[in-house]
């Protein structure tokens, strides 16, 4: 068994025009029994950039209380908020400092800059960024978000239909993954302000 | 004598306040050769009086203005080898900021941490007090600055500063010259001179180093050719 | 003792390997890392060094990206292909540009393909072989063009034509049969693109286009996708169309996101 399959995720992120979306499943699991399902991945590190974190849930929480942390303690210093590519990069230092023992979790993060172009950008456990330009996937359900995204992303995509197609892919990927889904958290952000929607999906 | 019976150790304070060790070090820069800065609105210039001891001394293998990063660069007044210790300190932290972030580090933070080490200095056993002050001119997101870093570890950004021997001299030169929107050509020529009033001696390109940065964010050190060929011009 | 955390000063944090090492002991296994399959090649021409790679990442046998950048460059005159773990691969690649960086400075002079190579098979030695990265390192310097290769371990060839990486046999299939000392640079383009895309076709761990990087005295040309033999045949480019309100949805939140309060003209503060 991979340690993914401990707790069970799926998170996505898309870019839209001027905009982009970042979606994850509600499920948290012990192997093959359901904890909880209102549970969330995706967190905000200031109001243009979030990051989702797949994997080990225990590695999840604490990468994201020392990103935050690092968030925080770089706003205080600099008087300004991180760019995503900027934050992208020290979330892969931080995930490589550990080599040799890895936080078990894959970030996804997602940004707009300061002229709203849309940043996103998943990573290995190791911290290897993987830049795109359409979507990026992790978790579980990363098999078949990749089939999903793959056919349903089109580029320059205003935020109402950008919506539609994160949820269709999340919803339809994680039906087929057993220990992700019981619904799904999407957020759609945009310069001027950002959707949060909970969407309805399948609760077995 | 009053001061010497607290100046033994340079972590013990004199009853009215005062650490000597860093008024001694402020002393050592007083007496160093008189280095200047002054921003523009498009860029930064910094100025530095390269005088040797001896004119057998080979004067290209001396270099009083460096780069810390592509975009910033560092002149001082004071003790030449203490300045290269801060010089490499600075580099190395700017290369860590670098490979962190992957973006260049900020001229304010490369400053405050360069101050930092300036300031642990003030407060640790076994060591002394940098006999040092530096000009660090740098241009980034925030547009061109300079900032001047003092032993006792503080910083300030300024519009125009000196340093070193005749500060007083140079610093009211600076002053009735700076203008809020003086051009980057015109701070050259003011730099030198500025630098050209306290001057003992011929100027030339070989006994002073100017070092300039515009808009293009790449920090250059003048050879001495160019630095004649400035000079022509304010003559 | 509360540990304030600070921007790291480099070196390995081994926190974590108890704790994963009990994991994998349970039968709890680690996920799959990114690995760059790879065909990476370099060869020496007439004015140069030509340096080549494949564009696929891999996480086990899925493609993770279909484009990834595996040329990295260390210095403006030294370039340097990675195959492996892309993690390390990526890290050793930027912590060796930057201690040329602070090499440069302290020398005054430009970096040499030389001083690279040995900082790389250092830092790999020292790891013996735990930091996976396979290199083909190429340059210009003083002393005229150089082409490396580096192993995992820390060892190192230095040749006229390198490969590495999964696909590096069918590369060297192309170089063996067809290399020439003093080609042309059209020739020495050709042959490289020929012997990534005998990679990218033969090799499945290789996949996507043809990157290429030309280093002279005179300067670097990085080509970045030069072949595109792989383009995307299927699915429409509009994707599917979902109308508005498609998905069912349990709550809506709209936050609006201020830029910053505009202040009309006003009266000021009443004393």
């Amino acid at each position: 068994m991979s340690i993914f399959e401990y707790n069970g995720s799926a998170v996505v992120a898309m870019v839209g025009k001027n905009c982009f979306a970042i979606a994850c499943d509600r499920r948290l699991g012990v192997q093959l029994q359901t904890v909880a399902t209102d549970f969330q991945r995706v967190f905000k590190i200031h109001d243009k950039l979030y990051i989702g974190l797949s994997g080990l849930i225990t590695d999840v929480q604490t990468l994201h209380q020392r990103l935050q942390f690092r968030h925080k303690l770089y706003h205080l210093r600099e008087e300004r908020n991180m760019k995503p590519a900027t934050f992208a990069s020290l979330v892969s230092s931080i995930l490589y400092e550990k080599r040799f023992g890895p936080y078990l979790c894959q970030p996804v993060i997602a940004g707009l800059d300061e002229d709203a172009k849309p940043f996103i950008c998943a990573m290995d456990s190791l911290g290897a960024k993987e830049l795109a330009k359409d979507f990026v996937v992790g978790g579980t359900a990363s098999e078949s978000l990749y089939g999903a995204c793959e056919s349903m992303y089109k580029p320059d995509m205003e935020p109402e239909e950008l919506f539609e197609v994160i949820a269709q892919a999340l919803l339809s990927s994680v039906d087929r993954d057993c220990l992700s889904g019981w619904g799904g958290i999407v957020y759609v952000v945009s310069p001027d302000q950002v959707i949060v929607r909970t969407l309805k999906g399948r609760m077995d | 004598m009053g001061d010497s019976q607290y100046s033994f150790s340079l972590t013990t304070f004199s009853p009215s306040g005062k650490l000597v060790q860093i008024e001694h070090a402020l002393q050592a820069v007083a007496s160093g050769y008189t280095s200047l800065g002054i921003k523009a609105s498009n860029g930064v210039v910094v100025a530095t009086e390269k005088k040797l001891p001896s004119i057998l001394v080979d004067e290209t293998s001396v270099k009083k203005i460096q780069l810390l990063t592509p975009n910033i660069g560092v002149a001082y007044s004071g003790m030449g080898p203490d300045s290269r210790v801060l010089v490499r300190k600075s580099r190395k932290q700017a290369q860590q900021y670098f490979r962190v972030y992957k973006e260049n580090i900020p001229v304010l933070q490369l400053v405050r941490e360069t101050a930092a080490v300036m300031q642990e200095f003030t407060q640790s056993g076994g060591v002394r007090p940098f006999g040092v002050s530096l000009l660090v001119a740098g241009y980034d997101d925030n547009g061109p600055q300079l900032y001047q870093v003092d032993p006792s570890g503080s910083y300030f950004s300024w519009k125009a500063s000196a340093i070193g021997k005749n500060v007083s001299n140079a610093k009211t030169f600076l002053e009735k010259r700076y203008t809020d929107d003086m051009e980057l050509e015109d701070a050259v020529h003011t730099a030198i001179l500025t630098l050209k009033e306290g001057f003992e001696g011929q100027i030339s390109g070989k006994n002073i180093e100017i070092g300039v940065i515009g808009t293009d964010r790449i920090f250059r050190v003048l050879t001495p050719a160019e630095i004649d060929d400035y000079l022509a011009e304010v003559e | 003792m509360v540990r304030v955390e600070e921007p790291a000063k480099g070196g390995f944090s081994f926190d974590l390997c108890r704790r994963n090492a009990m994991l994998e002991k349970q039968g709890v296994h680690a996920p799959k890392c990114l690995k760059t399959g790879t065909t990476i090649v370099g060869l020496i021409y007439k004015d140069g060094v030509i340096l080549g790679a494949d564009t696929r990442a891999t996480e086990g046998s899925i493609v993770a990206d279909k484009n990834c950048e595996k040329i990295h460059k260390l210095a403006a005159n030294i370039y340097c292909c990675g195959a492996g773990t892309a993690a390390d691969t990526e890290n050793v690649t930027d912590m060796v540009s930057s201690q040329l960086e602070l090499h440069r400075y302290a020398t005054g002079r430009n970096s040499r393909v030389v001083t690279a190579l040995t900082m790389l098979k250092s830092h790999l030695f020292r790891y013996q072989g735990y930091v996976s990265a396979a290199l083909v390192l190429g340059g210009y310097d003083v002393t005229g063009p150089h082409l490396h290769a580096v192993y995992p371990h820390g060892s190192t060839d230095t040749l006229p034509f390198a490969t590495m990486g999964s696909g590096s046999l069918a590369a060297m299939a192309m170089f063996e049969s067809r290399y020439k000392e003093d080609m042309t640079k059209e020739e020495g383009m050709a042959l490289v693109a020929a012997a990534i895309c005998s990679g990218i076709f033969n090799d499945l761990g290789s996949g996507s286009n043809v990157d290429l990087c030309i280093i002279t005295k005179d300067g670097v040309e990085f080509l970045r996708n030069f072949q595109q033999p792989n383009p995307r045949t299927y699915v429409s480019k509009r994707g599917y169309s979902f109308a508005k309100g498609h998905t069912a949805i349990l709550s809506t939140k709209v936050i609006p996101l201020r830029e910053q309060v505009t202040i009309e003209e006003g009266d000021g503060m009443a004393e």
